[in-house]
């Protein structure tokens, strides 16, 4: 009885504690990306950057003295999905989103925050013609593709010097538009490719294209996409006997790669943003999400994290939760985060940005290539 | 050989192989529609359940430390035939038998929401992400052609889908043909409301048809689920399009009619891959189930339905 009593004591008091919470003004941030679906690996990332952010904004004193709140919506990395989610976001009366991820979903639904005038920063888009349009409220914590495409085409054409190249993509704004960046840097650097080619997305037997490989005599595979993908193909040319270099861009770099692929990911080359979790400086942030359970080596937990803290210093700063006020604060100075100095030109797009060039290895853990 | 018929080959044993499964799949599609005349939609949710079965009591028996491999295969394939059998019969019974006798179309909202409701179902209890698994069945049985020049492979897993599609379709023919539950379901193809009046119990026989290609579609998701080595809830769909496609190229209705299609089906993607951009291999199969539509509306092996007055 006394303990049944207890009980609800508990309960009144958890339900005092909520609704006093709830009194005190809060900021609402909408976290969007895939919570589900093939890639909702990278969601994960995001949000365990932001709410990392979160945490630590509130548990010292919040922006301004508002607590801040992270409201996830998921996209599923679906382009329709993406723009009712935004709608989702604009009717729910938030105006400030950090997301989303992948390239084809970010696309659209910015166009949506550009006119409905809600501040968008997308830690993991890195498709340039997302900035292409000159949008005012629209930003980003990550470099473009033309950066990381022309890294991995210097790469290939300066270290691994690799005689017969094919550039394979899976269709999609991302993975088409980094394949296409790559191979024109390659021609530019006076290289050929012998094979440009799509694949589609969601696609599980990829034996004829190995085959394909193995008749023209790849020896170096670049490829644009992700992990899913990639992987059966690794797989597949393990199986095959296909022995050639493989690399790809971020969005193949997560530990589900090796779960899929096995083996046969060591060794593969992926160009990625900087591993922001080995910064000294990030010490006590990968501690408290070590603490949680979470795992902060991800690419995009980092930049994920510092799109919060972007958001809160304009805020404290201008006092104020107007995102065009926010926005014209945000490209005239420059922040302090965790992917370390932010500053951004006119079209929302970081000035400068590292992506470096890492080995994948079986154990899903990554080493920055020599 | 030269370079350019040994790729050749190559191609085709690739498509085969891919040809079996849809095959296997297809099965379920057309027997249903040859007796009910209805299209099950949620079939393929039926293969990507079977995977699932497959995985997970894979995983465990290896995890107890079982390693003989064609033991582990054996509980695995026996336990998604009945585990995705079941389902099969679950879904007859409550989805469509209901709805049997009304409009056709209410019956074919009825599985696609099934299909749905199966789909959504599985990624609330597995999650949506891809599964997967270490290979198991490695290495090949055939390597020939010249390394210089291009060396043709038949991997064990190729190898062990063919056979066991060989042995699946024997089975199912000879039951068809010979059994005395075989020749039941034949008469229901032919004329199941005749059927009924010479004292065949059709309720069972139309439950029977969707058992069977639930098996089969169980079979095909061990076998898909070891060679790719990963399954995802999504896997039904697309698996289930191609099914549905072979079984209409081949001749709904008619079960030599779905293997014919399955192979075909497979090695047009292949030899489209091969040949052309990969990203056309869906273009040029599907261009081809139009044109021989066009052609034979009822497929290749289907028979014209005759009105039944």
């Amino acid at each position: 009885m006394v303990k049944r009593f207890s009980k609800t004591l508990i309960a009144a008091a958890t339900a005092l504690a909520i609704s006093g919470a709830a009194q005190a003004e809060t900021l609402k941030i909408a976290l969007a990306g895939p919570a589900t679906g093939p890639v909702a690996q990278y969601g994960d990332m995001q949000k365990i950057g932001v709410t990392a952010a979160i945490d630590y904004l509130n548990a010292n004193g919040g922006i301004n003295g508002m607590d801040v709140e992270g409201v996830i919506y998921d996209d599923a990395c679906d382009p329709k999905q993406a723009v009712a989610v935004a709608n989702k976001i604009i009717n729910d009366g938030i105006m400030h989103v950090v997301g989303h991820l992948c390239s084809s979903s970010t696309e659209p639904a910015s166009d949506i925050y550009e006119e409905e005038g809600v501040l968008m920063i997308t830690a993991a888009s890195t498709s340039p013609s997302i900035t292409e349009k000159g949008y005012d409220l629209i930003f980003r914590t990550i470099g473009l593709d033309s950066l990381q495409g022309s890294l991995a085409a210097d790469y290939i054409s300066g270290t691994v010097k690799p005689e017969r190249i094919a550039v394979i993509h899976d269709k999609q704004q991302y993975g088409e538009g980094l394949a296409t960046t790559v191979r024109d840097a390659l021609v530019d650097a006076g290289i050929e490719p012998v094979m440009f080619e799509g694949v589609t997305a969601g696609d599980k037997d990829f034996s004829a294209l190995i085959a394909k490989l193995q008749k023209a005599d790849v020896d170096f595979v670049y490829y644009g996409g992700y992990h899913p993908e990639l992987g059966l193909i690794l797989r597949q040319s393990m199986e095959k006997g296909f022995e050639a270099q493989f690399m790809g861009p971020e969005g193949i770099v997560n530990s589900d790669l090796a779960k899929i692929a096995g083996e046969a990911v060591e060794g593969v080359l992926a160009t990625a943003p900087k591993s922001f979790d080995q910064n000294p400086e990030n010490a006590e942030r990968v501690a408290a999400i070590k603490e949680k359970g979470e795992d902060p080596t991800g690419p995009f937990v980092f930049p994920a994290y510092a799109a919060v803290q972007v958001m809160a210093s304009t805020i404290e700063a201008i006092d104020s939760t107007d995102p065009i006020a926010m926005a014209e604060y945000m490209k005239a100075n420059s922040f302090d985060t965790a992917i370390g100095t932010v500053k951004y030109n006119e079209a929302g797009d970081l000035t400068e940005s590292t992506f470096l060039v890492y080995e994948l290895h079986a154990d899903g853990s990554k080493t920055a290539a020599q | 050989m030269t370079e350019a018929s040994l790729y050749f080959l190559q191609q085709i044993i690739n498509g085969l192989t891919i040809g079996s499964t849809y095959a296997l799949i297809a099965i379920g599609y057309t027997m249903v529609y040859g007796i009910i005349g209805m299209i099950n939609f949620a079939h393929g949710e039926i293969y990507m359940i079977g995977s699932y079965v497959a995985f997970i009591v894979i995983t465990g028996l290896l995890g107890m430390g079982m390693v003989a491999l064609p033991v582990v295969l054996f509980i695995a394939l026996v336990v998604a035939m009945v585990v995705a059998s079941s389902y099969g019969w679950a879904i007859e019974r409550v989805a469509y038998r209901p709805l049997r006798g009304s409009n056709r179309l209410i019956a074919l909202i009825s599985a696609i929401g099934m299909s749905i409701f199966l789909q959504n179902y599985v990624v609330l209890a597995q999650g949506s992400r891809d599964v997967a698994m270490p290979p198991l069945v490695s290495g090949s049985l055939v390597e020939f052609g010249s390394l210089e020049t291009f060396q043709v492979t038949i991997s064990w897993m190729q190898l062990l889908i063919w056979v066991v599609t060989l042995i699946s379709m024997t089975v199912l023919t000879l039951f068809i043909s010979r059994s005395r539950m075989g020749r039941a379901c034949r008469a229901c193809a032919e004329d199941i409301g005749m059927t009924n009046l010479l004292g065949i119990d059709t309720n069972r026989i139309i439950a029977m048809t969707f058992v069977i290609g639930a098996a089969l579609a169980a079979v095909a998701g061990l076998l898909l689920g070891l060679y790719y080595g990963v399954v995802n809830p999504f896997i039904g769909f697309i698996a289930g399009l191609k099914a549905f496609t072979a079984a209409v190229l081949g001749g709904i209705g008619s079960i030599p009619g779905a293997m014919l299609g399955g192979l075909i089906l497979g090695v047009t993607e292949a030899l489209t891959a091969a040949y052309f951009p990969s990203e056309y291999k869906d273009v040029v199969a599907f261009s081809l189930l139009v044109l021989i539509l066009l052609f034979r509306p009822t497929g290749i092996l289907g028979k014209p339905e005759v009105e039944k007055v």
